[in-house]
């Protein structure tokens, strides 16, 4: 019988198969339209996600703050203001206290900023051995903040590709950490989006919004294309790029477009009002490299293409398991 | 560099990061017609037999044992399952990005046995090498490499003596030829009419290279240039070869694709034969026969594209790889597939 690998849980399109499989077990509501969040009767929005970072404590953030960062991210890009959080603790026998504790106040902090409430939750310490130190899953509901639903489908031909920060800025710090690479000036982006993304709500050709999390940039914009039946194209020359980011990939030799983000956005958004967009986003702090990379396209519908910095051009794809370091 | 060429010339990409650089920056959309570029037997997951992929994998099922791998060999399929699948049912394997690491694996812990799998060229065989002496050094009983390093020219000369092949010209391998320097390439223009230039990663370092093969092909004037002088020597690294020289002697090696050639192997002397693996747990490399349909080796040959392949996109993706060209990131197959499976994005200026 086939067994779970690393790579089902990486983001990419082992990924999509898994889900498939599960979600083909269930009846299936047409709430769960694929989208980061489901928005429910009367106006609210529901998501759940688990993290399991290693380590859990890294430049930029730790597992608390991810886990509020997360989840009220996967709520804010479909335009969902988050109010409410349930938040499940899953720690191993042995687990410092105190650690446990410098978690839940950055997660704290985090909702405090937001004004989102915890409101329930569950605990369970398993015998040693049986999870990486802790797991956290948090499930978070909001109020939707727009009339219009968000969502891929929205997407039209000549509408803008906008990245709110460079991509990769998550995955690369992690995969320095583990992989042993030190490199000056690298810290993920972990970030609560709402604050950012609330703003550009009022821009009446928003089309969709997605954070750029497991499988990176590249996986947003090939899930895009591919419900939309359209094409998108974007720039390698416009991407605003880290170079500690690029640099751990150029090492790793891994695709910095596969590198998740905790604190990124892609948007798009109708040409007309881009510039007002990346404008709106660049007032934020969380935003101020903001910059419109692509556009959506009537040619090669489910194709994602990039023209590259030396003017050749190639397809963008989703990664496909778990990244893996090359040899040389 | 099309009027630098008055025919069509077939040049081979000798090394993995190459081909994958070349798809990632788009280049080939840039490219004349009359330059046929085909990838060759610079991946050092996909030179690596079957034989050899599955004594790996035996490992992984051992007692007491952490097997030790670069990434890419952890979904390579054997005639066995992959090491990500023992990974799976429990067998302990670790993901390392140096032997450095696998080191560290075992002298952190002595009551369990590691091997590393040390696979690759003249890029990792010396970081190999010093482990090994490092080993040595600290007397370390629990420590052990499955050595399947391998060396670069000499299946250069088993493709420029084949008269199928065909080449006119290499682009010759950065990372490799910082350690061994210029030297061992001189044969390929001297003894076959082979252009040759060195080449680093960046395209401008890349298109450099070909236009200096071109040149050469017009000229008819083949030499071995280097266009990557910012990290080759002309020497090389005597260090690293000199390390290598300690722990390592040239030996017979399989290449999947290119069958048995001769000293082309990194094999470790005799006064080290207490850290190889097959020795000490007495295993065997035997050959098996490549999965049926799989083309790998005629890619590793530049006889045909990645799509002439019956299994390519087919029964053999990414996702679910049958050759070993399909599972590394530096497979031609997994580049094509990943970058071109669908054709080229057509751009409106």
């Amino acid at each position: 019988m086939e067994r779970l690998s690393i790579g089902h849980g990486a983001g990419g399109s082992l990924t999509q198969e898994l889900i498939s499989l599960i979600t083909g077990r269930f009846d299936g509501s047409p709430l769960a339209d694929g989208e980061d969040c489901a928005i429910l009767p009367g106006g609210y929005a529901m998501t759940i996600d688990g993290y399991t970072v290693s380590p859990l404590s890294f430049d930029g953030g730790d597992i608390g703050k991810l886990s509020v960062c997360g989840s009220t991210n996967d709520l804010s890009v479909r335009g969902v203001k988050p109010l409410y959080m349930a938040l499940g603790v899953i720690a191993e026998e042995g687990f410092p206290i105190g650690e446990l504790m410098e978690y839940m106040e950055s997660a704290a902090a985090v909702c405090r900023s937001l004004g989102v409430q915890l409101v329930t939750g569950d605990t369970k310490v398993v015998p040693r051995g049986q999870a990486d130190g802790l797991f956290l899953s948090t499930c978070c509901i909001g109020r939707v903040n727009r009339k219009d639903q968000l969502g891929a489908l929205n997407m039209r031909p000549g509408d803008t590709i906008i990245i709110t920060c460079p991509p990769g800025l998550h995955g690369a710090t992690i995969a320095a950490r583990r992989y042993g690479l030190k490199v000056r000036g690298l810290s993920s982006d972990c970030a609560a989006l709402w604050p950012l993304l609330e703003n550009i709500l009022p821009v009446n050709g928003l089309r969709c919004m997605r954070d750029c999390t497991r499988g990176g940039l590249a996986t947003v914009l090939c899930e895009w294309s591919e419900r939309a039946g359209l094409g998108i194209e974007i720039d390698e020359t416009l991407v605003p790029w880290n170079e500690a980011a690029l640099s751990v990939c150029d090492i790793l030799g891994f695709e910095p477009l596969h590198m998740a983000g905790e604190g990124c956005a892609a948007v798009a958004v109708a040409e007309e009002e881009a510039q007002e967009t990346v404008g709106l986003l660049r007032k934020h702090f969380l935003g101020k490299s903001a910059s419109v990379i692509g556009r959506v396209t009537e040619e090669h519908p489910g194709l994602v293409g990039i023209r590259t910095r030396s003017g050749g051009t190639r397809l963008v794809d989703k990664p496909v398991g778990e990244l893996l370091p090359r040899i040389c | 560099m099309g009027e630098l060429t008055d025919r069509p010339i077939k040049v081979m990409e000798v090394c993995g990061t190459h081909t994958v650089s070349i798809f990632r920056q788009g280049l080939r959309a840039l490219f004349p017609p009359n330059v046929a570029l085909v990838s060759g037997p610079g991946c050092p997951v996909c030179v690596t037999s079957q034989g050899e992929i599955d004594a790996a994998l035996s490992l992984a099922g051992r007692a007491n044992t952490t097997v030790a791998t670069y990434g890419a060999m952890l979904r390579v399929p054997g005639t066995e399952p992959t090491l990500a699948e023992e990974r799976s049912r429990g067998a302990d394997v670790r993901v390392v990005t140096s032997a450095d690491q696998a080191l560290s694996l075992a002298m952190d812990d002595r009551t369990r046995t590691v091997v590393f799998l040390a696979v690759g060229f003249e890029t990792t065989a010396p970081a190999t090498a010093s482990v090994v002496l490092d080993a040595c050094r600290e007397d370390l009983d629990n420590f052990m490499i499955l050595n399947l390093h391998k060396s670069v020219p000499p299946a250069l000369e088993t493709l420029a003596s084949d008269p199928e092949v065909k080449l006119e010209a290499f682009l010759l391998p950065g990372h490799v030829s910082v350690i061994t320097g210029l030297e061992p390439y001189r044969f390929l223009p001297e003894r076959y009419g082979i252009a040759c230039a060195v080449a680093g990663f960046e395209a401008e370092e890349i298109m450099a290279a070909l236009v200096e093969v071109a040149r050469q092909i017009r000229e008819k004037r083949p030499r071995v240039a280097s266009l990557y002088s910012r990290a080759v020597r002309p020497q090389g690294n005597a260090t690293a070869r000199s390390v290598m020289g300690k722990v390592f002697a040239l030996d017979d090696a399989t290449w999947r694709g290119l069958g048995i050639i001769t000293s082309s192997g990194y094999s470790l002397r005799e006064e080290f034969t207490r850290f190889d693996a097959l020795e000490r747990l007495g295993l065997t490399i035997k050959e098996a026969p490549p999965p049926a349909g799989c083309m790998c080796g005629e890619v590793l040959k530049g006889l045909i594209d990645p799509p002439a392949c019956a299994l390519f996109g087919r029964s053999c993706t990414p996702a679910h790889p049958i050759g070993p060209c399909m599972v590394s990131t530096e497979g031609s197959c997994a580049a094509y597939y990943r970058f071109r499976q669908r054709g080229n994005v057509n751009w409106r200026d």
